[in-house]
């Protein structure tokens, strides 16, 4: 996939992709002369099928690690199964409870959402409802914005203020 | 407006960069092994595992180093058929660390990694729905794991021990485009040969892959009592007129084999004078033959 500023007649570059929600991903790009983004989302089935292809978005600066998408993707994996590690240096490393010790690594572009991180924010019940009435299909890259936003200012807490505050950054009306 | 062939690359994803770190991940693995050979059948209950298993166990009595991949993802049997089952994997940065059998076969199968015996290959996704749109992709991304990033060292052959059905070789193909031959397993049945012969048609025609020859499984039973042999099956014709390929050997039903199979111990160590034991070695030295003349 190739994307172009029909502006500037320039080719976009990747900028970022969150993780998957609800099994979608969205890839942000810009134009590296306006600076304009564009975000595209993947369907649960297209990110699954880059998934199982072991490909990321962005490129993949990490080295493969062995049978990574196996041991990252096989959710009926026994916990022990490959439960010691040879480190570059030849010292061998347990596992703690058997988990992968690349998870980090493998799951930057793909692994679910699956607990809030420490310092996410949270959001209102109102905020939450207006957040619904955005379209869907502009809905994840809103969020991403206002979340962006709020982080910048300071605030822990998304309401409709701070929503009101952030709109004027963004094109869709919420 | 530009074009796409103008656009310089995929806005710095490499797809085709990583694509190609894939390919290449699993062309230096496979540097070091000198024979690769697909077990198929395009039948499923041929017996291509038992015989795969003791082709391999008969190539490394007789000195050969040997690995098996287990390429049946769904249905995997080789880890338990080689007594390997319990094996915990080790995995360095270069490579995960094969199962090894008492004899000293190199094993990977998907049955290492799963959590217990009930328990079916099931892959992370947001929803299993419409799964057929991408589980056939993520079976032949673990295949290309398997044989890739398994250690073998250097080996004399590597084994793939194929699930039936004749789309499996071309799978296969892809991955290891010089695959050096292919073993075709049938049982004399009409029904075994309708599946098969159509498995050698994919193989011979469409992929151009080399045909060592057929093995005739369960061919027949040697009455324990007067030593007479008693067909199992009921084809009308042999293999070598059906199919027009070498026949490797037609190897008798014995129990023994069954038995050692499910117990994961060597049936040619065990049972080394039976017919069938007999059968299996000069199947695998005519495996020999084939590369080495």
């Amino acid at each position: 996939m190739k994307f172009l500023c029909i502006d500037c007649d320039t080719a976009m570059k990747f900028k970022d992709v969150t993780r998957p929600e609800q099994g979608s991903v969205t890839a942000v790009f810009e134009c590296p002369d306006c600076f304009t983004e564009i975000a595209m989302y993947l369907n649960p089935s297209e990110t699954q099928m880059l998934k199982s292809m072991d490909l990321k978005l962005g490129g993949n600066s990490e080295a493969a690690q062995p049978m990574q998408m196996v041991r990252s993707q096989l959710e009926t994996a026994k916990q022990d199964s490959m439960s010691n590690t040879i480190s570059e240096t030849g010292s061998e490393e347990t596992v703690e409870g058997g988990k992968c010790p690349f998870t980090g690594v493998i799951s930057d572009a793909f692994e679910e959402k699956s607990e809030p991180e420490p310092d996410s924010l949270t959001w209102t019940p109102e905020a939450l409802e207006r957040l619904e009435r955005i379209p869907s299909f502009v809905r994840p890259m809103a969020k991403m914005g206002i979340e962006s936003f709020a982080k910048e200012n300071g605030h822990t807490e998304i309401t409709g203020e701070i929503m009101d505050a952030a709109r004027g950054n963004f094109p869709a009306q919420f | 407006m530009k074009s796409y062939k103008e656009l310089p690359d995929d806005a710095g994803s490499n797809i085709i960069g990583q694509v190609t770190a894939q390919a290449n991940r699993l062309s230096e693995r496979l540097a070091s092994v000198k024979y690769t050979v697909a077990i198929m059948s395009g039948k499923g209950g041929v017996g291509k595992s038992a015989i795969t298993a003791n082709i391999a166990t008969a190539l490394t009595l007789a000195g050969s180093a040997v690995g098996i991949v287990d390429a049946d993802i769904n249905g995997p049997t080789i880890a338990k058929m080689m007594g390997v089952r319990n094996a915990t994997l080790e995995y360095a940065p270069t490579g995960v660390k094969p199962a090894i059998t008492p004899l000293g076969t190199k094993i990977i199968s998907m049955d290492l990694l799963l959590s217990e015996d009930d328990a079916p290959v099931l892959w992370n996704a947001h929803t299993q729905k419409d799964a057929f749109t991408w589980r056939s992709t993520m079976e032949v991304g673990a295949l290309r794991e398997f044989i890739g990033d398994t250690e073998w060292g250097e080996l004399d052959y590597l084994l793939l021990d194929l699930p039936p059905g004749s789309d499996r070789l071309p799978n296969v193909v892809e991955l290891i485009p010089n695959l050096g031959g292919v073993v075709v397993v049938t049982i004399p049945s009409e029904v075994s040969h309708l599946i098969v012969k159509k498995s050698i048609t994919m193989a011979r025609d469409v992929l151009k892959v080399p045909i060592i020859g057929i093995v005739e499984n369960m061919s027949f039973y040697v009455c324990k009592h007067c030593g007479e042999h008693e067909p199992l099956f009921s084809a009308a014709d042999t293999p070598d007129n059906t199919f027009q390929l070498t026949t490797l050997g037609k190897i008798p039903f014995d129990p023994k084999l069954s038995h050692c199979s499910d117990s994961g111990t060597s049936y040619l160590n065990e049972h080394p004078d039976t017919p069938a034991s007999k059968a299996i070695i000069e199947l695998a030295q005519k495996i020999q033959n084939f590369f080495n003349t």
